[in-house]
């Protein structure tokens, strides 16, 4: 786990290095309103505020946050297209907002290319979940039940998370009853209490995991979960795509160059130093930060909006 | 009994509303039908709880009046209601105005910069709370006592001026209104 | 009955919790006593009552110790202050000035007042705050037994489609329970679910926002709430006060020589109109949406009628000053304070306007969410929620240790509070509201939401439509929808999901069964009750 972070960290520090010139050309006119897309008091908007109060600190600049919430981060892509470009507004949602939401909303406002990505923070540790001796505590026995006929209930929180659920059921041959539920922590609550079978959480059932309470039958991510690295990913079991994902912090479209850079640096910088509170924050909630930033990112988001379009395309 | 059943008209008028909803609102205003076929199973959809909230309406609207019929109207709704209510409104809506703009009116006047970029420094993130705040007690007081007097509204601004106090000192990032929409 | 012991068992083990918080109880019990001392001050100004001082400080408290779960308890600590504190305080000007302070308080001036008059103040509030204490204690105990077990029952035994069949039976008591007509009282409950729908579904087109911008994101819970529940009651007020019909009616009550203070036997002829009243309140209390008003109303109707046949020629019937009319009436509105917690805690289903500000607590601060999840105490990690549960009894419980003590002697020194003119506070209650949610919603359109519900609850209040089902249906609306769409997805999209087993089909027909049974009798003109 301290690897996985290490080496975040050391990429974070290789691509902020090149910034050191410019960064220190720009301050921001005013304050910066920062657009929080996540319910307050949640483990998010604790992120986004204190990841904030770490670039005020850093900075000396006055960072000024407030909640825009609602239709996954829609809303806030909406507030931030037409705000002022000149660095004095960002925002922070999760990457899906600008790849799978957008195009699925299809309001040209919304798409990608009208914002500017700043950087990432931390990824989903996202896995697919159930009770650990459980009746579907291994893909195997999920395959066995599924072919004994039993209807599988498999929670989902999102809508991409819905459609990646269902494509993994083409793919796999089980036909899931989705079940829509308002977040990772009702998913876990739901399958403790036997109204869902499966379902996945994005990085809330670490602690759980480690109890021995749930397993990860599944990761849906690239990397092996820090909890359960012996997990197969979903790709390895038949499906085409993973379900991953960033918090990120963005920008209306064309700020300043030099806005983005000097943005972009002091956010990768405090989140990815465990000594501040929102470094430490990111350590314990996701193992360690992971942070993109400039042609990386833009070159992150492109990839996906594409595997968005494929999959939409893929579960017609 | 009086002329008119106030609570049967009440019943009818939300009968002929509900219909009209579940008929034309919620179609046009949802974005997926009552059941929708979505990744190959069925799912309930957006319009289902908008169509049996209307419907429910329009139930206890006939409810209404057939109770009415039984048992008198219980209204106690007149037009001195709808003045006062009237008036409160429009309070509101100067109170508002005034928060919102005095602010950026004063920044305008007095200094060089814009009310963006003034809206986290003293005094400039106060005055529209104060002024706007202020006029909505003293006037409201003023409304209610039928008569202006200059201490209300004294009494008005000084319990903004406290609360912006109480709420901006402490606790440095809330934003008082309005600056959160400039 | 296993699960009682176990429900047991885990209050002790948490004791063990508590004390690693170090410092996390005792904040909580500064933020208790803080709060029931707001509580009984606020419940002895008339026209504020309990919901105001819980609204106004929700935004400050959360403001204080931030929106983080060790919030949680401190936050609670204040609102349960408040709660209790407003049951005891409500008797002050009721007794003192004929006023009630508190909706609950109507039937303490029947007695308390004459009491007071004939020189025994000091006897008469004695009696109110020992009876209060006694009835909420007891219903707390009810509380603390019932709502685990319960919870466990539901989780046990009712799956999702029951779970939907559940809420929907609530909101049909509630609608047919509350208000003067079952119509008027479905009207609520429909525009609470309707107003609960807007921009709230699962597509990405924010349904029935008519397109303005401001409404993108619904209307959140407390700007709803509060606009409905505070700013209608003020609008109502200040009306009222504008057309000259409100004048406190300030009887001084003359202090005689009679000899003031409790007296000899006092607390043994009104025990058992107490212990009566308790129970009472507490079996009202349970069914969520049946007020304190009814509960003292009834405790008061029953007390009458034993008394009468039981008394000494030589005291003092109901109406005239009897110790046991006072000790009926406070015992059974503060007897429903804690029952009323039951179903909140085990069903997440809020049944008056203190437990809705308990969930709206529980949803700006995030890691708590009443309801059955709570008591889950099968897990093999330590459940945050049920210690945060189990952290609410003990409050509740250090609560009622503090009413005991200091709030007697607190209550008696709050008479000044009924001084206060109400036409200068209430604008200033309003301006306090609407930066308290500005705060955490910073939009001037939340202001104006909260606005529109204000007008709202207006024309409710002048409709005679109630309130509180109107706010418990737009709270519960959301958990509906979402148990109803999973359940039917969970069932493979079967229509009839509702009717597949026999406990929700049961559910279902009583919910039928008390809107026609409850519809014939409030149509045969049976007593409206207006609960608070």
């Amino acid at each position: 786990m301290n690897r996985i972070a290490r080496t975040c960290a050391m990429l974070a520090s290789l691509v902020a290095a090149p910034f050191a010139a410019t960064a220190q050309d720009w301050t921001p006119p005013g304050p910066i309103t920062l657009m929080i897309g996540f319910a307050a008091g949640g483990g998010a908007d604790t992120q986004a505020r204190l990841v904030a109060s770490g670039v005020e600190d850093k900075t000396g600049w006055t960072i000024l946050p407030q909640q825009v919430t609602g239709n996954s981060g829609l809303n806030l892509a909406k507030e931030l297209s037409t705000a002022p470009a000149d660095g004095t507004v960002i925002g922070m949602v999760v990457s899906e907002t600008l790849a799978y939401n957008a195009v699925i909303a299809g309001d040209p406002a919304l798409q990608a290319e009208n914002f500017t990505p700043l950087a990432t923070t931390a990824a989903f540790q996202m896995g697919l979940i159930a009770v650990a001796d459980g009746r579907f505590s291994t893909w195997d026995k999920v395959k066995a039940e599924a072919e004994a006929g039993t209807p599988i209930r498999f929670g989902v929180a999102t809508e991409r998370q819905a459609d990646m659920a269902y494509h993994f059921g083409l793919e796999t041959g089980i036909p899931f009853n989705i079940v829509s539920v308002a977040g990772g922590a009702e998913i876990m609550n739901g399958v403790r209490a036997g109204d869902l079978d499966i379902g996945w959480v994005a990085g809330a059932q670490a602690k759980a995991v480690t109890a021995g309470e749930l397993v990860n039958i599944a990761t849906a991510i690239p990397t092996p979960l820090a909890e359960s690295p012996d997990a197969p990913s979903i790709v390895d079991l038949g499906s085409e795509f993973y379900l991953d994902g960033y918090f990120m912090f963005i920008a209306p479209k064309d700020i300043p160059e030099e806005a983005r850079v000097a943005l972009a640096q002091a956010i990768a910088d405090v989140a990815s130093d465990p000594n501040t509170q929102a470094g430490a924050l990111i350590q314990r909630s996701f193992g360690g930060a992971a942070v993109l930033t400039g042609a990386e990112l833009d070159a992150y988001i492109a990839k996906g909006v594409q595997d968005s379009s494929q999959l939409l395309e893929a579960i017609k | 009994m009086n002329r008119v059943n106030g609570d049967a008209v009440l019943g009818a008028a939300i009968v002929v509303a509900s219909v009209l909803a579940v008929l034309v609102w919620v179609p046009r205003d949802t974005g997926s039908a009552i059941v929708e076929v979505v990744r190959g199973s069925m799912r309930i959809g957006d319009a289902l709880a908008p169509t049996i909230g209307f419907s429910l309406l329009g139930i206890a609207g006939l409810i209404l009046m057939i109770e009415a019929r039984a048992t008198g109207s219980t209204l106690r709704l007149d037009r001195f209601d709808l003045v006062f209510i009237a008036g409160v409104g429009g309070i509101f809506l100067c109170a508002m105005l005034l928060m919102r703009w005095s602010g950026p009116l004063a920044a305008a006047l007095f200094s060089d910069e814009s009310y963006r970029n003034l809206r986290g420094t003293l005094p400039w993130k106060y005055v529209g709370f104060i002024i706007g705040g202020g006029f909505m007690i003293g006037t409201l007081i003023s409304l209610v006592d039928r008569r202006l007097t200059a201490r209300v509204y004294l009494l008005g601004f000084v319990v903004a001026l406290c609360l912006a106090l109480v709420y901006d000192l402490p606790f440095g990032s809330l934003l008082l209104p309005p600056n959160g929409d400039v | 009955m296993d699960y009682v012991l176990l429900g047991i068992q885990s209050v002790f083990s948490n004791t063990a919790m508590f004390s690693v918080f170090g410092v996390g109880i005792p904040s909580c019990l500064v933020t208790l006593f803080l709060g029931l001392l707001t509580g009984i001050a606020v419940g002895a100004t008339p026209g504020l009552a309990g919901p105001t001082a819980m609204a106004v400080s929700l935004p400050i408290l959360i403001s204080v110790f931030g929106v983080r779960p060790d919030a949680l308890l401190p936050v609670f600590g204040f609102l349960i202050g408040v709660m209790k504190g407003a049951t005891v305080g409500g008797a002050v000007p009721a007794i003192l000035f004929n006023v009630p302070g508190t909706p609950d308080a109507i039937m303490t001036t029947l007695d308390g007042h004459p009491m007071a008059k004939r020189g025994m103040p000091r006897r008469a509030l004695r009696i109110a705050h020992f009876s209060s204490v006694t009835g909420d204690t007891a219903s707390d105990i009810v509380l603390f037994v019932c709502a685990p077990f319960l919870a466990i029952m539901v989780e046990r035994f009712l799956d999702l489609p029951e779970k939907t069949a559940l809420i929907i039976l609530s909101l049909t008591f509630i609608s047919s329970v509350m208000g003067s007509s079952v119509g008027k009282g479905l009207i609520a409950v429909a525009l609470g679910v309707l107003a609960a729908t807007v921009a709230t579904g699962q597509t990405f087109h924010p349904r029935l926002t008519l397109g303005i911008d401001g409404l993108q994101n619904g209307f959140p819970m407390v700007s709803a709430v509060l606009g409905a529940l505070i700013l209608g009651e003020i609008f109502v007020t200040l009306n009222d006060i504008w057309r000259g019909e409100r004048q406190a009616s300030t009887v001084q009550s003359s202090h005689g020589d009679v000899a003031d203070g409790l007296q000899k036997g006092d607390l043994r002829r009104i025990m058992p109109h107490i212990a009566r009243s308790s129970v009472i309140g507490t079996l009202i209390g349970a069914l969520p949406g049946v007020g304190s008003t009814l509960a003292a109303t009834l405790g008061y109707t029953v007390g009458r009628g034993i008394h009468k046949r039981r008394k000494r020629p030589e005291d003092p019937d109901f109406g005239e000053g009897a110790p046991e009319g006072i000790a009926a009436t406070e015992a059974a509105n503060s007897a429903v304070s804690g029952a009323n917690l039951i179903p909140v805690l085990s069903l997440g289903i809020p049944g008056n306007a203190a437990a809705v500000f308990l969930i709206l607590a529980a949803d700006s601060i995030g890691g708590f969410n009443p309801g059955p999840a709570v008591f889950n105490f099968t897990r093999p990690q330590i459940n945050p929620e049920l210690v945060v549960a189990f952290g609410i009894f003990t409050l509740m419980a250090l609560g009622n240790l503090l009413n005991w003590t200091i709030g007697g002697a607190f209550m008696r020194a709050m008479s000044v509070m009924s001084r206060i003119p109400i036409r200068l506070l209430l604008p200033i209650v309003l301006m306090v509201t609407l930066t308290a949610i500005y705060i955490q919603d910073t939009r001037m359109a939340a202001l104006w939401i909260t606005f529109g519900f204000g007008i709202l609850g207006f024309f409710f209040r002048r409709l005679d439509i109630p309130v509180l089902p109107f706010v418990i249906a737009f709270i519960l609306a959301g958990t509906l929808e979402n148990t109803a769409r999973q359940a039917f997805s969970a069932t493979g999209g079967d229509p009839f999901f509702l009717f597949r087993s026999a406990t929700s089909v049961i559910f279902l027909l009583m919910a039928v069964a008390i809107i026609v049974f409850l519809g014939r009798r409030k149509g045969h003109g049976a007593a409206a009750t207006h609960p608070n």
